[in-house]
C-alpha cells in the first residue's frame, strides 16, 4: 500500500480561525505535516479579510468569537468562493446550532474538545468529495 | 401566632422527618449514579492529556465547573439521606473548587510553603516551587531514572521570604517603569542598589537553619563529611521557553559556612543590569521574578562537557560533544580547546569523527573552595578524553532526555571519579540557522513510503518516533529490550513502565487509551498506539519504522523529515498553558487520599480533591442506609436482616417490599427466604457454585503489605462499623454494594418477564496490591465481562460492564456468572503474578462457567 496525498496535483489551502490560540497551534503543524497549506487566524475580522483576499479551499471556524462569529465566517467564505468547504467547531455545540450551521452550507460541525483523528477525517472527507466532483466531468454528482 | 411559632420551633427541635423509603432509596441511587458520573469525568480529564484532543481552556472551566457541580450536588443528595447538615462536606468541596479556581485564574496559593526540597521529591508539578531548571533536574533523576549529582533547592517560598523579610521586592518594583521610559542609567543605578543590599541583607533566622539542616541530611545520605555543592539559580521561566543561558551567577565547590554567602550571591545575580534587562526584554513582568536556587553535591568530574542532541550545521543525523578532562564549567564559557566528537543520532550510535585538542590542563575542585586550573600528566594532552562506551552511554542518555521534551537539548554532563555518567542541565537548543523540514519535503517523504497500517487503534499519547520493531512477549524479553527501540506487544501492561525511559515507541494489537499504561505512556512522553488489531501480525523484532502517533500511521523505513518537523516545532504541546492548567487543576481533582474507611483520616476534614469526597460519601451512604433500616426511621421498612450463609458474607438485606418472605422483625434472614430473583440468582452463583476461594491465597509480602492497610474484616463485630455490605431488594430487583477482600464492587439489576425493561449494572473499583496486580485483575474482569456479552468500559481501576434487554433466562445466567466472578476475584490479584494469567484466568473461569449457564 502506497500513501496517497494530493497526487501531483496542488496542494489543498485551509484556514483555521479560533479565538483560543491552542487550537490554531495544535492544528497548523498537524495538516502542515499532512501536506497542507495552512494559515491560521485567532480573530475574526483578520480571516475575513484574507478570505476576501484569496481562496481556500477549506475553512475551519469557532463559532463563538468576538465581532463576527463562526456562522458570518461561513457566510463570507462561501460569497469570497462557494467552493470552499466550512468546518464549523464549536464547544458550545447545539442541536440548533447545529442545523444552522448545515443550512448555511457547512460541510460538517464538529463538538470541542475533539480528536485530531476526527477533524483530519473531515478534511479528507472533503478532498475525496472534491476529487470526485471534479474528476467525472460535468456530469459529476452534486 | 405564638402557637404557630411554636410547632416550627418545634418541628426544628425534630429535624428528621420520616421519610418513605422508596423517596431515600431513589436519593441513594441517586448518589450512585452521581458517584459514576463525577467517576467517568475525571477519567475522561485524564485522557485529555494525551494530546490525542484537541481541547481549550474554556474546556477545562466547563469541565471543571460541571464536576464542582455534581460534587456539590451529590453532598446535598446525601444531605437529604441522612438529613445532616453535612457542613464539613460542603466546606471541602468549597476549598477544592477555591483551590481550582485559583489555579484558572492564574493564581495559585502555594499551597505547601516549603522553604527547601530534597532532590527526590522534585519533578515538573513542583515547578513553581523549585524553578524550571531544578523541576527538569527532578524529572532527569526521579522519571527517566538518569544520574544527576544529589542535592535539594531552597524553593521560590524562601526567595520570597528572603526578600520580602528585606523590604527588597517593594525596591525591585520602579525597574518597569525604568524599562517603559527606556532608562537604561536609572535601571543600572537600581541594579547596583539591589545587588549591595541583597549582599547585606540578612536571612529570617528559620531559613538559615532549614537550609543547613538539608545540607546536613545531604552529607549524611551520601555517608560523606565534608561535602561541597554546586549553587545554581532556578528561577522561573528560566530553561523554559526563555533559556537565560548565562545570565544568573553559579557558585561552585560551596562549603557549609559559605553556603548562605553563595545563597545571596545566586540571589543577587537575578539583579545584574544584564540579567534584569533580558528579563524584561522578554515580558517577564516583577513580580513573576522569583529565584529558587538549587544546591547539588560537586560532581568531581574525570571528564565533563557539553553535547547537543542536533547539530544539523555538522551533518543531518548526528549529535556532537564537547569533551575535556576535569570539570565541565571551560566548556560552557568556551575557554579552551575541547576533543569534539560526532555520532549518529540513532543506535548503535557510530562514531562519525573526533578530533582531539591539546588538553594541557584541566580545572578541578579547589581545597579551598573554588575551581583550581592544573595541568593534566603529559599522556593525556593528546588523548581522547571519552572511550568508546562512554559515548554510547553519554548518547543513550541524551537521546532518552531528547525523547522526553521533544526538542534538541544542550546537555550539561560529566564522567565522575567513581565512572558514572552525571547529567548536570539540560536545556532547549534552538536552532535558528536550521531551516525547518518544510511542508513540502513532508509531503514528498510520505506520499512514497510504505504504510504498514493507518488509522487503526487509538492514540494513547502524540508524538513521532523512529527506530527499530522489539517484541515483547515475556519478562525474559523486558529485559532484553534495547535502548531506542519501538516497543511492539500483544497486550497494554503497566509493568512496561521499566522500559518506558528507553522506548521511543509503543505499539500494542490490544488496550485501551485509557488503561494504566497510557497514563504512563503520557507520563514518559511516549509516542503510544493501542489497540491496532493488527500491529503484531504485521511488524516482527528488527523492522525499521516510523510511527506517527500524531497522525496514527506506521510507515515502513525512516522518515527522517517527520521526526524532525516534530523536533522543531516551535512549543511542545505538553508544555503548553492548557496542558499545564489541566494538569494542575486534575491535582485537586482525581488523587485519592482517602483509602482506609476504617482509619481515623476517614473524615469530610481529609477530603482534599473531589474524588476523595466522591469515595467519602458513597461510605457514608450505604452506611446511612443500613442505618435509616436499623433505626426505622423510613416508613415502611423493615429491620436490616443479616444473611446466613457459610461464607463470610457480612451482607445486610434491606427489603423494601416483598423482596423476602421473612418477617419484618426477623433480624437475618436464610438463603430461601431470599425471593429478589437478581439477588437469588447473584447468590447462587456466589456461593453454589464453589468460586469462593476459601483456601489462604498465598500472598507474597510485597502485595501483602499493601493490602494490610485496608484488609476488610469479616468479623463485622461491631454494628456502628463503617463499610458493611448492603443490598436493597424488591422481588425483580436488587442494588448490592459489597467490599470484599480489596475490591468494591456495585451491582444493580432489574430482571423481569418484560425482556426491554430487563438491565445489570456492575462497577468494579479499588484494590490495594500493587497497581500492575490491580490492573491486571481489572482486565481479567474487562474479558470475562466481555465474554458475557457486556458493554465494558475500564478507566484505570474502574470497570464498568453494562448489559441490557436480554431473556430472564439470559439475564438470570449472567447474574450468577457475576456471583461466581465476585467469589472468584475476591482475592485474585494476590495471585496475578504476570499478564499471561490474565488470559489463563478468564478462560479458567469461563470453562468453569460453561458447565453452569453454558457459556
Amino acid at each position: 500500500m502506497i500513501a496517497e496525498k494530493n497526487p501531483a496535483g496542488p496542494r489543498l489551502r485551509i484556514l483555521i480561525l479560533d479565538d483560543e490560540p491552542i487550537v490554531c497551534k495544535r492544528l497548523k503543524p498537524t495538516f502542515q505535516k499532512m501536506g497542507y497549506e495552512v494559515e491560521t487566524f485567532t480573530d475574526s475580522a483578520s480571516a475575513l479579510a484574507r478570505l476576501r483576499e484569496t481562496t481556500f479551499n477549506i475553512v475551519i471556524t469557532d463559532l463563538m468569537m468576538e465581532g463576527a462569529d463562526g456562522m458570518q465566517v461561513l457566510l463570507g467564505a462561501k460569497e469570497s468562493s462557494p467552493d470552499t468547504q466550512v468546518i464549523v467547531i464549536t464547544g458550545f455545540a447545539t442541536l440548533d446550532t447545529a442545523k444552522e450551521s448545515y443550512r448555511k452550507g457547512a460541510f460538517d460541525f464538529v463538538a470541542k474538545p475533539f480528536k485530531l483523528g476526527d477533524i483530519l477525517d473531515c478534511v479528507k472527507r472533503i478532498e475525496e468529495k472534491q476529487r470526485g466532483t471534479r474528476l467525472p466531468g460535468p456530469d459529476a454528482q452534486p | 401566632m405564638l402557637r404557630v411559632l411554636k410547632n416550627l420551633l418545634a418541628f426544628r427541635r425534630h429535624p428528621k422527618k420520616v421519610l418513605p423509603f422508596s423517596v431515600l432509596f431513589k436519593k441513594f441511587q441517586s448518589i450512585l449514579e452521581r458517584n459514576n458520573q463525577i467517576l467517568e469525568l475525571i477519567a475522561d480529564m485524564g485522557d485529555k492529556l494525551g494530546g490525542e484532543y484537541v481541547f481549550d481552556r474554556r474546556y477545562v472551566e466547563v469541565v471543571t465547573e460541571k464536576l464542582g457541580d455534581l460534587v456539590f450536588k451529590l453532598i446535598s443528595d446525601l444531605s437529604i439521606l441522612n438529613q445532616r447538615r453535612n457542613t464539613e462536606l460542603f466546606i471541602a468541596c468549597e476549598h477544592i473548587r477555591q483551590a481550582i479556581q485559583e489555579e484558572l485564574s492564574g493564581k495559585p496559593v502555594l499551597t505547601t510553603g516549603k522553604s527547601v526540597l530534597p532532590l527526590s521529591v522534585l519533578g515538573h508539578e513542583l515547578t513553581e516551587q523549585a524553578g524550571t531548571k531544578m523541576a527538569n533536574i527532578g524529572d532527569i533523576r526521579n522519571r527517566l531514572g538518569l544520574s544527576t549529582p544529589d542535592g535539594f533547592v531552597i524553593t521560590s517560598h524562601a526567595f520570597s521570604e528572603f526578600m520580602q523579610h528585606n523590604g527588597l521586592l517593594a525596591k525591585a518594583e520602579s525597574a518597569m517603569k525604568y524599562w517603559h521610559d527606556k532608562d537604561d542609567a536609572a535601571l543600572k543605578g537600581l541594579a547596583d542598589e539591589m545587588q549591595k543590599s541583597i549582599f547585606a541583607a540578612s536571612l529570617p533566622r528559620k531559613l538559615v537553619a532549614e537550609i543547613l539542616a538539608e545540607f546536613d541530611l545531604l552529607a549524611e545520605r551520601l555517608k560523606l563529611r565534608n561535602i561541597t555543592v554546586a549553587m545554581r539559580s532556578s528561577a522561573s521561566g528560566e530553561d523554559g521557553a526563555s533559556s537565560f543561558a548565562g545570565q544568573y551567577e553559579t557558585a561552585l565547590n560551596v562549603s557549609r559556612d559559605q553556603l548562605i554567602d553563595g545563597y545571596r550571591r545566586v540571589i543577587a545575580s537575578a539583579y545584574t543590569f544584564k540579567a534584569w534587562h533580558y528579563r524584561l526584554y522578554r515580558g517577564f513582568h516583577e513580580h513573576e521574578t522569583t529565584m529558587a536556587v538549587g544546591c547539588q553535591v560537586m560532581a568531581e568530574g574525570l571528564v565533563s562537557g557539553v553535547l547537543h542532541t542536533y547539530a544539523p550545521h555538522l551533518a543531518d543525523q548526528v549529535m556532537v560533544a564537547n569533551a575535556v578532562w576535569g570539570l565541565c564549567s571551560p566548556v560552557v564559557r568556551g575557554e579552551r580547546a575541547t576533543d569534539t566528537i560526532v555520532f549518529d543520532r540513532t543506535p548503535p550510535y557510530t562514531l562519525r569523527s573526533l578530533l582531539v585538542a591539546d588538553k594541557a590542563q584541566r580545572l578541578v575542585l579547589a581545597p579551598g573552595g573554588g575551581t583550581v586550573w592544573e595541568d593534566t600528566p603529559e599522556e593525556l594532552h593528546e588523548a581522547p578524553s571519552l572511550s568508546e562506551e562512554q559515548m554510547k552511554n553519554l548518547a543513550e542518555a541524551a537521546m532518552t532526555l531528547e525523547r522526553y521534551y521533544k526538542r534538541p537539548l544542550e546537555i550539561e554532563w560529566t564522567y565522575d571519579l567513581a565512572g558514572n555518567l552525571q547529567i548536570l542541565q539540560s536545556r532547549p537548543l534552538r536552532y535558528w540557522g536550521a531551516s525547518p523540514a518544510s511542508e513540502e519535503q513532508i509531503g514528498n517523504a510520505t506520499r512514497n513510503a510504505e504504510i504498514v497500517f493507518s488509522g487503526k487503534g487509538f492514540v494513547a499519547q502524540c508524538g513521532v518516533a523512529i527506530g527499530e520493531i522489539f517484541l515483547v512477549e515475556n519478562d525474559a524479553d523486558l529485559e532484553a529490550f534495547p535502548h531506542g527501540a519501538i516497543m511492539l506487544a500483544r497486550h497494554t501492561s503497566p509493568r512496561y513502565a521499566s522500559i518506558m525511559h528507553k522506548a521511543r515507541g509503543i505499539i500494542t494489537d490490544v488496550g485501551s487509551a485509557t488503561g494504566h499504561m497510557s497514563t504512563l505512556a503520557r507520563e514518559f512522553r511516549v509516542p503510544t498506539i493501542v489497540n491496532t488489531e493488527v500491529a503484531t501480525s504485521l511488524l516482527r523484532t528488527g523492522d525499521e519504522i516510523t510511527l506517527d502517533a500524531t497522525q496514527n500511521s506506521v510507515y515502513r523505513g525512516h522518515i527522517t523529515a517527520l521526526d524532525r518537523f516534530e523536533l522543531i516545532e516551535e512549543e511542545v504541546f505538553e508544555d503548553w498553558y492548557e496542558y499545564r492548567m489541566l494538569r494542575r487543576v486534575l491535582k485537586h481533582i482525581s488523587p485519592l487520599n482517602l483509602l482506609n474507611p476504617q482509619g481515623d483520616d476517614f473524615v469530610p476534614a481529609a477530603c482534599h480533591t473531589f474524588h476523595d469526597i466522591t469515595r467519602f460519601i458513597h461510605e457514608m451512604a450505604v452506611e446511612e442506609l443500613i442505618h435509616l433500616s436499623e433505626k426505622r426511621e423510613a416508613q415502611y421498612l423493615s429491620a436490616p436482616k443479616r444473611l446466613e450463609a457459610d461464607i463470610p458474607l457480612g451482607l445486610m438485606v434491606i427489603d423494601a417490599g416483598g423482596g423476602t418472605t421473612c418477617p419484618p422483625e426477623a433480624r437475618s434472614i436464610t438463603l430461601e427466604q431470599v425471593v429478589s430473583l437478581p439477588l437469588h440468582e447473584l447468590l447462587g452463583g456466589l456461593i453454589g457454585l464453589g468460586m469462593w476461594c476459601t483456601d489462604p491465597v498465598p500472598v507474597d509480602l510485597g502485595s501483602f503489605m499493601s493490602s494490610v492497610t485496608r484488609t476488610f474484616s469479616s468479623s463485622m463485630a461491631s454494628p456502628k462499623e463503617i463499610g458493611r455490605n448492603l443490598v436493597v431488594v424488591l422481588p425483580d430487583y436488587m442494588n448490592i454494594n459489597m467490599r470484599l477482600g480489596y475490591h468494591f464492587t456495585i451491582i444493580d439489576a432489574y430482571i423481569s418477564q418484560e425482556m426491554n425493561d430487563n438491565y445489570i449494572y456492575f462497577r468494579f473499583l479499588g484494590g490495594v496490591t500493587e497497581f500492575i496486580r490491580r490492573s491486571r485483575r481489572a482486565s481479567f474482569i474487562a474479558k470475562v465481562l466481555e465474554h458475557f456479552d457486556f458493554r465494558v468500559e475500564i478507566h484505570g481501576d474502574l470497570v464498568v460492564g453494562r448489559l441490557k434487554k436480554l431473556s430472564l433466562l439470559r439475564m438470570s445466567e449472567r447474574m450468577r456468572m457475576l456471583g461466581g466472578l465476585v467469589g472468584y476475584t475476591r482475592q485474585l490479584d494476590a495471585r496475578m503474578h504476570s499478564d499471561d494469567d490474565i488470559s489463563s484466568h478468564a478462560e479458567l473461569f469461563i470453562n468453569a462457567m460453561k458447565s453452569v449457564i453454558g457459556g
